[in-house]
């Protein structure tokens, strides 16, 4: 009893020694700054010449501003097209590549080429693909009969633009992470479920899916995150236009600490951002059951 | 043993940690400073850090007046320094000591950073010097102005001034647009479908920004006195109305049209724009890529009461007040900005339009086609209103409502209307504050 103990607290020991290093540099790079940043929030803060505290004036401006949430809505908009096409396209090609196909590493790199390309490199080549007269999409279109639209500079078609590229850019780490996922998943259970006479969608629906829970928990997790905080893809494509409709609150936030030196109101509006994002991935939580053990 | 082990281990990454974060730090005010200290104080040369964001080309074009300057005399030695973030990194150096000597300067934003006392006046040096103001455009002067008190000099002067095809208007009998009716007309008459799809542009309404233009070519002015939107008035309706017509009626043009097309590509090079608003900074990419494009220049054609206006902007040179050497920072920028052979330098090294009169009368700008309607455009043209929450107001606000009502989203009342409020609304939120 008295090893075992012993052991544990030389475990513990070695353990503490392994995460020194990356909660030193958590602190030092998040901890801290967040902290500055909530006490920033609540002054006047210009980077040269003024730090005074001024209360809640900032986040009484807020409320008022009418244009941040709008980039809500806007970021919000854009995550309920994004985050359950992301879990449903990477879900579908994993489940495709999942397989001993002749071929399927081979796949497997194509698919997952697009998230090692830059953002901004990736996204300067979709301008050109999206080009009204002269793009590969609407040229494609054309041959259908269909006039395509000018898909970054139109109001309704902009934010779609965007979705289509953070798709292409990150189904293929998605996929990746559900891949693992899949060859998780112990086979007796599928053999066992056979001899019971299930067939292919009850399989998917009683086992791979409960299965793929905490997976699913963390693709959703990632993708709500990266759609709330959707900053280069939008600046490079439409530079937060038309009509602001792909402006997104972390392109508001450097606009407004870095150009403007309103940095004590930029921080309380990324205070805003960092709790609306814990409030969405609490939600997605619920909603994903996370917290549940797998069966 | 294993104990002292993970003691000295820890100790070690911490140590490293540390370290790793002073060394960064210290990276931070890389010695401008001590540097140009040390160098003051032994008597020799002054050392002077000179910051820009020009890399490649422009790179060059500093060097060749840095090194012109640093034979020119003895006493002072300019390093020039590529600061590619350079506002952002000014922005950290001005406070923690780690501030250059001279600070190349996209004018609009003094009215953002004067009031903040982190630039050094320089009327003095122009009144000790005897420099008259009158050698400079007052507008560029202004750009580098707050209450009253001068920060720099202004380094290049530009303006919009309207580009066409020679080709394509011979082709179609048409002499360049001196008016908002020619433009029409010609945009009009310069412009091919092909079904659904858009040939030839006759005119580009690629660029919302101009509203400020063409705004005062109607007769108005984008902000009041006291530093509100005016706009949404009778000159506002017209210049919608104006767009309207070229838009709607003449379809001159159609959203999106030049996105992402490359240098090489350019609607202009290639042909397929006819006509366009544009400025100095693009002559090097027309006469480069476009050898079989032959253009010409005229300044923007008048409005409808004969008003004539155009957008000035360009770059000025800096002191910053934490630099240890403010007078010889003054020597150096005097001898660029404000010298008549230096300035003409810079002008052909860099193909800019110097800030400085007297360079301009040189035939190398009165004799070229190229230069001779922005030095006439450069008469009448004016700096945007320098109101720290201007650029803001243009972009968030204005524009945003502009594009509403170029895609028929939005009436001109409505698009006059929530542009003002909003602008005024963000104007007053990004004023001055002391």
């Amino acid at each position: 009893m008295a090893s075992i103990r012993k052991l544990e607290k030389h475990q513990a020991k070695m353990a503490y020694l392994f995460i020194t290093p990356t909660v030193l540099l958590f602190a030092v790079f998040t901890v801290i700054p967040v902290i500055m940043a909530l006490y920033l929030s609540f002054t006047n803060y210009d980077v040269l010449s003024r730090n005074d505290w001024i209360g809640f004036d900032n986040y009484r401006r807020l409320i008022e501003d009418d244009l941040l949430w709008k980039t809500f809505r806007n970021v919000f908009l854009y995550a309920v097209i994004f985050v359950p096409l992301n879990i449903l396209i990477s879900l579908l090609l994993a489940t495709l590549l999942n397989r001993a196909w002749r071929g399927v590493k081979w796949f497997r790199t194509l698919y997952y080429l697009p998230t090692l390309t830059s953002a901004v490199a990736a996204a300067t080549v979709w301008i050109w693909l999206l080009h009204p007269e002269y793009g590969l999409v609407n040229g494609l279109l054309s041959y259908v009969g269909i006039t395509g639209p000018a898909w970054l500079s139109e109001t309704r078609t902009a934010m779609l633009s965007i979705v289509m590229l953070t798709l292409w850019q990150s189904v293929g780490s998605n996929m990746i992470i559900y891949l693992a996922g899949l060859q998780g998943v112990p086979d007796y259970l599928y053999e066992s479920a056979r001899l019971d006479g299930a067939n292919k969608l009850d399989c998917f629906r009683y086992i791979t899916w409960p299965q793929l829970r905490p997976t699913t928990f963390l693709v959703s997790t990632m993708a709500i995150i990266g759609a709330l905080q959707l900053f280069d893809q939008a600046f490079v494509l439409t530079q937060g236009g038309p009509a602001n409709v792909t402006k997104t609150p972390v392109y508001l936030i450097y606009q407004q600490g870095f150009n403007q030196l309103q940095m004590g109101y930029a921080s309380a509006q990324a205070f805003v951002l960092a709790v609306a994002i814990l409030i969405f991935s609490l939600i997605n939580m619920r909603i994903t059951k996370a917290e549940e053990p797998i069966v | 043993m294993k104990k002292w082990l993970i003691t000295s281990l820890s100790l070690v990454m911490t140590a490293a940690l540390a370290s790793g974060c002073g060394g960064s730090s210290g990276n931070g005010d890389t010695s401008p400073n001590s540097e140009a200290g040390s160098g003051g104080t032994t008597g020799k040369k002054t050392e002077l850090v000179f910051w820009g964001d020009w890399g490649g080309e422009g790179q060059k074009q500093f060097q060749t007046m840095v090194d012109a300057f640093n034979q020119s005399q003895d006493k002072i030695h300019v390093k020039y320094v590529l600061q590619q973030d350079m506002i952002t990194k000014f922005l950290t150096a001005a406070t923690s000591g780690g501030a250059p000597d001279v600070l190349f300067w996209d004018r609009w934003r003094t009215s953002l950073y004067a009031p903040k006392n982190v630039l050094h006046p320089v009327d003095e040096y122009l009144a000790r010097d005897g420099i008259t103001k009158d050698d400079f455009y007052s507008e560029s002067l202004k750009e580098l102005s707050y209450n009253d008190k001068l920060y720099g000099l202004p380094l290049t002067v530009d303006a919009r001034a309207l580009f066409y095809n020679k080709k394509l208007l011979a082709e179609a009998g048409l002499q360049p647009p001196k008016t908002w009716d020619e433009l029409e007309a010609a945009a009009a008459k310069l412009t091919k479908w092909n079904g659904d799809k858009l040939e030839v542009a006759g005119f580009s309404m690629a660029d919302l920004g101009l509203f400020n233009m063409y705004l005062q070519q109607a007769g108005g002015t984008m902000l009041t006195e006291d530093g509100k939107t005016n706009f949404n008035n009778e000159q506002g309706k017209q210049v919608l109305e104006f767009w309207e017509r070229l838009m709607n009626k003449n379809k001159v043009y159609k959203v999106g049209f030049e996105l992402g097309l490359g240098e090489g590509q350019d609607a202009f090079v290639t042909g397929k724009v006819a006509m366009l608003y544009s400025g100095p900074w693009m002559l090097s990419t027309y006469n480069k890529y476009g050898k079989d494009l032959e253009y010409g220049i005229v300044p923007p054609p008048a409005g409808p009461n004969g008003d004539k206006a155009s957008v000035m902007g360009g770059f000025g040179l800096v002191i910053p007040e934490g630099s240890k050497h403010h007078d010889e920072a003054w020597e150096f920028i005097k001898w660029w900005t404000a010298n008549k052979d230096n300035a003409l330098l810079w002008a052909k090294t860099s193909l800019n339009l110097p800030g400085f009169k007297p360079s301009m009368e040189d035939p190398f700008f009165q004799d070229d086609p190229q230069w001779k309607p922005f030095l006439d455009t450069l008469e009448f043209a004016k700096i945007r209103p320098s109101h720290p929450g201007y650029s803001v107001m243009e972009t968030d606000a204005l524009a945003p409502n502009l594009q509403l009502h170029q895609q028929n989203k939005q009436s001109i009342e409505e698009t006059l209307k929530k542009a003002q409020e909003q602008g005024d609304k963000m104007l007053k939120d990004n004023e001055v504050v002391k």
